[in-house]
């Protein structure tokens, strides 16, 4: 579905590959959502840069003084444009507050992390072809289906996220579901809080990071400094990376 | 990561380079990567044309592509972090903060309302 067969610069394959599983993913029912209202989400996030409310909070001081209505495309409710457009525009001053007001105002905790997902895979490939000067590709056709809404019981609040995560060691032994044991095995021990961060929403997470690892480095490969896997350095990727959330004023 | 990868290699470079100071800090080519970071998340289209043009002569076209596609998963990366309210851990709490209070990384959590080091709260 996406090919990136008349890039002037030769892009792995695994990218590729990856980018099309992800694009899929969008255009097909998830845990809770289904294919139509992702596809809707991913042009929300695309659109969320035109929008004059948000281009007037991410001027002001405090953004969340200042009401209004979104600029949106129509085809979603207020609370989820809002929910996408500010972590589109101005995600480095999300609060706590911000994210109950979501919540309160009728979007599920489970909801909310999907949304989450669709809009990090959107960004993540939009800014791919930004920084390689492709144009953006197409969003997929949305596929009929109906989200299967599970909802892992091995998610806890302990008080670390805004959100329930799952811990590892809250898989081990018999879980309830097949999102649940396919991130068991995926994780199999220690992970970090970014890993843990969508797993409200076990496929998410999973599929979310399947992206990270291919544009990224594998798990095995970050903390390998005697070799290098890409062709630059683990220094050269540390520093774009910390330059890009530095500019975002993203603390993790 | 960029401090590990540092003395992991016995090098010394120069973390403020994240936060805009001029420079390679070090690392080989640092100032153009930073600048493309840049780029890439500002709307100046013929910069970044330039930049990439000047990556690919310099350093390649893979290198490119590798560039890229660690800009953009921290671009979403960034967005996760910040909508889901994850803190960091604590043990990369403690190894970073002489330099995340040097260079006001801190201020990223406090402007926010939340603790930057979660072994504060306890």
């Amino acid at each position: 579905m996406i090919s990136y067969a008349n890039s002037a610069v030769a892009v792995r394959d695994d990218i590729g590959q990856a980018h099309t599983v992800a694009w899929r993913r969008i255009a097909r029912a998830g845990a809770w959502l289904d294919g139509a209202t992702r596809v809707a989400i991913a042009a929300e996030a695309r659109h969320a840069s035109q929008c004059r409310l948000c281009a007037r909070r991410k001027a002001a001081l405090s953004p969340y003084g200042i009401s209004g209505q979104h600029d949106s495309l129509g085809g979603l409710p207020e609370r989820v444009v809002e929910q996408i457009h500010c972590i589109i525009r101005d995600p480095g001053r999300l609060t706590r507050q911000w994210f109950d007001g979501i919540i309160a105002s009728g979007t599920s905790d489970c909801e909310y992390v999907e949304i989450v997902g669709v809009i990090a895979t959107v960004v993540s490939i939009d800014t791919f072809c930004r920084a390689i000067g492709l144009p953006l590709h197409p969003l997929p056709e949305p596929v009929v289906g109906e989200p299967h809404r599970r909802r892992p019981r091995s998610a806890r609040q302990r008080g670390e996220a805004w959100l329930p995560l799952i811990h590892p060691k809250d898989l081990e032994g018999d879980l309830d579901t097949e999102e649940e044991k396919v991130l068991a095995a995926y994780w199999a021990g220690i992970v970090s809080n970014i890993r843990r961060a969508l797993s409200l929403v076990p496929e998410e997470a999973f599929a979310w990071f399947q992206l990270v690892e291919t544009q990224y480095l594998q798990g095995k490969w970050m903390w390998d400094f005697a070799n290098e896997y890409r062709a630059i350095s683990h220094a050269q990727i540390e520093l774009i990376a910390g330059r890009v959330s530095v500019l975002n004023q993203c603390f993790y | 990561m960029l401090r590990e990868s540092s003395k992991a290699k016995g090098e010394n470079y120069d973390l403020a380079l994240l936060t805009g100071v001029k420079g390679d800090g070090n690392v080989p080519y640092g100032a153009l990567l930073v600048a493309f970071a840049e780029a890439v998340l500002g709307d100046d289209d013929a910069r970044l044309s330039a930049i990439r043009s000047e990556i690919r002569a310099k350093l390649g076209d893979a290198a490119l592509i590798d560039a890229a596609a660690i800009a953009a998963t921290f671009n979403a990366i960034d967005r996760v972090a910040d909508s889901t309210g994850i803190p960091i851990e604590d043990a990369k709490a403690a190894a970073t903060a002489d330099f995340r209070a040097a260079l006001g990384i801190n201020a990223f959590a406090e402007n926010r309302g939340e603790i930057a080091d979660p072994r504060d709260r306890r």
